[in-house]
């Protein structure tokens, strides 16, 4: 049996009723024969934007992998996934390149910057790549929220794991990606830093209208987000919007995590 | 996780290959070097078995006898020795053979040898037979071929006094190994009429059939030598070994770089490949593995490494070394001996290519080996930061060795180009100063990897987009890697731009010398040492409107202070207008004054002739006094000891010139000036006409050929260091599989990918072929400085900027593979935390 979920119910949050990603019948299949994985279980999700939305699963449950198919960072096995007004199942390499360049944002858990560029040349890397000339304004009010005005010129080496996960959150949304993808953002960093990306997360969604999808394991993470997508042996199992630490723990308890 | 082990398996496996390449080739040269002479020497060692075979025994003039040969009365001698059935007395001198176009063929005379017939016949008659009488002669063969003659045919030959002779061809004869011949071109004839054509006084050896040895001795006497069959054989190959020798060692010469470079892939491999496991290392420590063992499991993996790459390439240098000698065959069997000989590959060969193959690999992972040993145990457990990566600070004992290497080097370097007198040895210092010079630049190199890498990366960075401003930085974020694999580049495009410029200004200074001092177009001489001109040629070309000088140059033996010496002199028109000596000491005004001489620089030191006093000279009609005014530097087409032309005339009467020049008058066609200096000069066969044009084409070309084959041996180097460049870059693509994956899903295409590894080897490839450049350029000048006092620096723009442009592109093409590698690389896997 498989569940989709069009929509949020309620929709108090959340501000436009047009997915900004959605999933349809996604399977995931590696190998072939008696050795065949089957890491997505056609899941069907849609990802409303301007909405901050976390996927939740324990290991092995398919959470990353979903987050790459979605990204095109990954091909799917079947189904299709839009992106904005894109199919982007079926894509070749250079246009999933060309797609990722101008409407993803990517934070990853670590390794998230090129150690040659200074923080100003990583946070603008993606519209260079893309040949936009950046909007200083845009630029300068985000460096501004992200409080990285005096570190613009440090290479990562030189910055705290903080900084560098604001650097990399900084770089996600000067280019105005249709979606954020944010994968375990504050796994490595401690309680303080991590409060401080995900703020800033949560308020680029309600201030800026930014569309953000996050994996997570973390339940104060998830408590962040609008809404919690649950995910278990590459299927989609339950969802909690408006979520507390509490809730999603309890939920996680009960699927068994 | 098992995919990601089994692709570090993969790039394992071809890291060892690329290392093992390295030593393959330099073995590879090494041992081809082996097998190409050994089997030459085989191939002539069993020619002379066979020719030796002919002769009993041979006489030979001994060391210490002041003749230039065995006499003819030895001859006779040994002629009448009970049981000697035959004898030849073998002639050798110059025989110059007349080619079709009525001038004697070549730039030097042909030789002339005798050739017997009956069983002394030690050549090979490739057509017709032997010649048997005083009208008939044999031709080498390919001599005949060049010149389009054949048996049956009439040729002219000249004798020693340049009158021509006519000759039925009878043969055509291999003369084979005997290098001189091959070069020259031989004819032959009987005995009795080689002495005669040559003027032969003596007899190079005597070739004996039958007889003892002891009575061969007796009758030889004791101011000759007797060698026996087998004798001469060991003799004759001692002789032709010492080419094989010279080839050899000019080729390992070249080997020793390759290997030099090759131990820098090596070196560096090593050092990248041991910071990359780290942590495998420490994880050894933690669980027990001592210093020792760490240590030696590095030692045993470079000997490994070694053995594998040295075994294929004593393959590669047996399949070398038959190529080349085929290739040498093809050229010059006289060099490899005519029979059939399979390739030699001897002990020696084996053992030299093997230590020398596995000892530089060893050494080479020494110091890496070493630092593999000082992984702290709990490495293991921190994450590591990017292996040799920062700002390298050039520390104190470095910055010390730099220094003192580099003063060093441009000290001595100073001394031999500017200091020391011009020559040879001077040139050999100033090689010395830019050695010790490049050890300087090795020191620094990483300092300098910043600032070069800006300069060669300022054009990508700015045309090439994102990704070559990203490449320009990889180039510099591991200072010491990129140095070690740049200077490995610095050392082949260093020598290439060295000899290049050395050989161009070479070619500067001899045409400049030749326009400064000695402006004429066309020269007319014979082939023969002491042979004349006619003056009637000189007078007929002086009437000819199209010429503004004719000079006469005239010589002759006289004893000058009690020694032999030759005088010259010039017509006294052409001295001081065409004829331009640089005087060293004295003027030539007051060398042109009655009495007065002037003399070359050598021959003053020579017979010890000071400017200033006065000789005595005796000549066959004069005895006089003659006063040195002058001493000139060689070069202005005159030399030895020069008088003026009246001076000359009273001590010798009246001479044919030796030389005579020729000066076109300006605005008159060169094709039409040499068809009426050739006219004229028609009725003399002895007489050619050699024009300046063609001597300076034909310096060119032979200069070029020699960069031509000194660049295809330093090639070898060159492509040891590309695979460096591979080397280093497959590694670096392994190290930074996440960035790659990192900016794949920010958005670089997968060529954009693969333009940044490109750029990056580009500009790894042009900061080495740059500095090789500037070293190659500047100890260039440096040696051309110490050449001679007078000569003349020539920058060879398009080859050094080729230079530099080919090791550019070299280098981007060994980008292709590492760079489709990591275009292939799939981005989640490598997004993977592993």
């Amino acid at each position: 049996m498989i569940n989709t979920y069009t929509g949020p119910p309620g929709g108090a949050p959340v501000a436009g009723s047009v997915p900004a990603v959605t999933a349809d019948g996604v399977s995931k299949v590696y190998g072939t024969g008696d050795a065949a994985v089957h890491a997505l279980r056609g899941v069907g999700v849609a990802f409303a934007t301007g909405a901050f939305t976390a996927i939740m699963g324990p290991s092995g449950s398919g959470k990353s992998t979903l987050m790459h198919c979605l990204a095109g960072l990954d091909t799917v096995t079947s189904g299709r996934i839009v992106l904005g007004d894109a199919e982007i199942t079926g894509m070749s390499d250079r246009q999933l390149t060309m797609l990722r360049r101008d409407r993803v944002g990517f934070v990853f858990q670590a390794f998230n910057l090129l150690p040659t560029l200074t923080a100003e040349q990583n946070i603008l890397l993606p519209l260079e790549l893309s040949g936009h000339r950046p909007d200083r304004e845009w630029f300068a009010h985000v460096v501004d929220v992200l409080g990285l005005g005096d570190r613009l010129r440090h290479r990562p080496n030189e910055l705290s794991g903080g900084q560098q996960q604001r650097v990399a959150c900084a770089r996600a949304i000067v280019a105005r990606p249709k979606v954020i993808f944010a994968d375990e953002p504050t796994g490595n960093l401690d309680s303080r830093a991590g409060a401080e990306v995900l703020g800033f997360l949560r308020s680029s969604v309600r201030e800026m209208g930014q569309t953000i999808v996050m994996v997570t394991h973390d339940p104060v993470a998830a408590s962040y987000a609008d809404r919690v997508v649950f995910l278990r042996d590459g299927e989609i199992v339950s969802e909690i919007v408006r979520p507390t630490p509490e809730s999603v723990l309890d939920r996680l308890k009960a699927l068994g995590a | 996780m098992l995919r990601t082990t089994l692709a570090g398996l993969r790039a394992r496996k071809l890291r060892l290959l690329l290392t093992a390449v390295a030593i393959t080739l330099g073995v590879g040269f090494i041992s081809g070097t082996f097998v190409l002479t050994d089997t030459m020497d085989k191939g002539v060692a069993k020619t002379f078995e066979r020719s030796a075979d002919k002769v009993d025994f041979a006489v030979f003039v001994g060391r210490d006898s002041a003749e230039k040969g065995v006499g003819a009365e030895t001859l006779s001698r040994v002629r009448a020795v009970p049981g000697v059935t035959d004898v030849h007395g073998m002639v050798r001198g110059e025989a110059a053979l007349v080619g079709k176009d009525g001038k004697p063929v070549g730039d030097i005379a042909t030789l002339g040898m005798s050739v017997p017939t009956g069983r002394l016949l030690r050549y090979n008659v490739d057509k017709g037979r032997p010649p048997s009488s005083g009208r008939e002669t044999v031709l080498d063969t390919d001599l005949a071929g060049r010149e389009g003659f054949t048996v049956g045919d009439t040729v002219s030959i000249l004798d020693d006094k340049n009158r021509p002779h006519r000759f039925t061809v009878v043969g055509l004869i291999d003369f084979g190994i005997d290098q001189e011949a091959s070069y020259r071109g031989a004819v032959g004839f009987d005995p009795a009429t080689a002495t005669a054509m040559t003027g032969a006084k003596t007899f190079e050896e005597i070739d004996v059939a039958g007889g003892s040895r002891a009575a061969v001795d007796a009758a030889a006497g004791t101011s000759n030598l007797v060698l026996t069959g087998e004798e001469l054989a060991a003799k004759m190959a001692r002789e032709a070994g010492t080419d094989t020798k010279v080839i050899r060692t000019g080729l390992l010469l070249f080997g020793l770089v390759a290997m030099l470079v090759s131990a820098l892939v090596i070196y560096n491999t090593f050092t990248i490949l041991i910071a990359q496991r780290m942590r495998d290392m420490a994880l050894l420590r933690c669980v027990g593995a001592t210093r020792r063992q760490v240590f030696g499991g590095v030692m045993l993996e470079s000997a490994v490494v070694g053995l594998a790459g040295s075994l294929l390439g004593l393959a590669a240098g047996v399949g070398l070394g038959t190529g080349a000698f085929a290739g040498v065959r093809a050229l010059d069997d006289s060099l490899t001996g005519a029979g059939s000989s399979s390739a030699s590959l001897t002990v020696r060969t084996i053992v030299v290519g093997l230590v020398i193959g596995v000892v530089v690999t060893v050494l080479s992972a020494l110091l890496p080996a070493r630092a593999a040993t000082r992984v702290a145990p709990v490495a293991a457990l921190r994450s590591e930061l990017e292996p040799g990566s920062g700002r390298f600070r050039l520390g104190a004992p470095r910055a010390v060795i730099a220094a003192v290497l580099g003063a060093a080097g441009l000290g001595i370097g100073v001394l031999g180009s500017v200091v020391m007198a011009k020559g040879q040895a001077a040139m050999f210092v100033v090689a010395f100063a830019g050695g010790v010079f490049f050890l300087a630049v090795v020191a620094v190199m990483p300092a300098l990897v910043r600032p070069l890498g800006r300069l060669a990366g300022a054009v990508p960075a700015r045309l090439g987009g994102v990704p070559g401003r990203l490449a320009v930085a990889n180039a510099q974020r591991a200072p010491r890697r990129t140095a070690t694999t740049t200077i490995a580049l610095t050392i082949g495009v260093g020598l290439m731009s060295l000899f290049a410029v050395v050989a161009a200004s070479g070619k500067a200074t001899a045409t400049h010398k030749l326009e400064e001092q000695f402006p004429v177009d066309f020269q007319i001489r014979t082939q023969n040492e002491d042979g004349t001109v006619p003056r009637a040629l000189a007078a007929t070309l002086d009437r000819r409107p199209e010429f503004t000088h004719i000079i006469q140059m005239r010589s002759h033996r006289a004893q000058v202070a009690g020694r032999n010496a030759d005088i010259s002199t010039v017509t006294a028109s052409a001295l001081g207008t065409i004829v331009k000596p640089e005087m060293k000491e004295g003027t030539l005004d007051a060398a042109r004054r009655p009495g007065a001489a002037m003399v070359d620089v050598d021959t003053a030191r020579s017979l010890g002739l000071e400017a200033g006093e006065t000789v005595q000279v005796k000549a066959a009609r004069h005895t006089a006094p003659m006063r040195i005014a002058g001493v000139y530097a060689p070069g202005a087409g005159v030399d030895g000891i020069v008088v003026p032309e009246p001076d000359f005339t009273r001590y010798f009467g009246v001479q044919d010139p030796a030389t005579i020049y020729v000066k076109t008058r300006n605005g008159v066609a060169a094709t039409h000036a040499r068809r009426i200096v050739e006219d004229a000069a028609s009725p003399y066969v002895a007489a050619k006409v050699d024009s300046t044009a063609e001597f300076k084409e034909s310096m060119t070309k032979a200069v070029d050929m020699l960069l031509m084959i000194f660049g295809g041996l330093l090639g070898l180097a060159i492509v040891i260091a590309l695979f460096g460049i591979a080397n280093t870059l497959t590694l670096s693509v392994v190290e930074r599989t996440r960035e790659s994956a990192l900016l794949r899903a920010l958005g670089l295409t997968k060529r954009q990918l693969r333009r940044m590894l490109s750029v990056e080897a580009l500009v790894m490839a042009v900061i080495g072929a740059f500095t090789g450049v500037v070293l190659g350029v500047a100890f260039g000048w440096a040696a051309t400085n110490a050449m001679a006092t007078d000569s003349v620096f020539s920058l060879p723009y398009l080859q050094v900027v080729a230079f530099v442009v080919l090791a550019g592109l070299a280098g981007t093409a060994a980008a292709v593979m590492p760079a489709r590698r990591a275009a292939k690389t799939s981005v989640v896997e490598s997004l993977a935390h592993d």
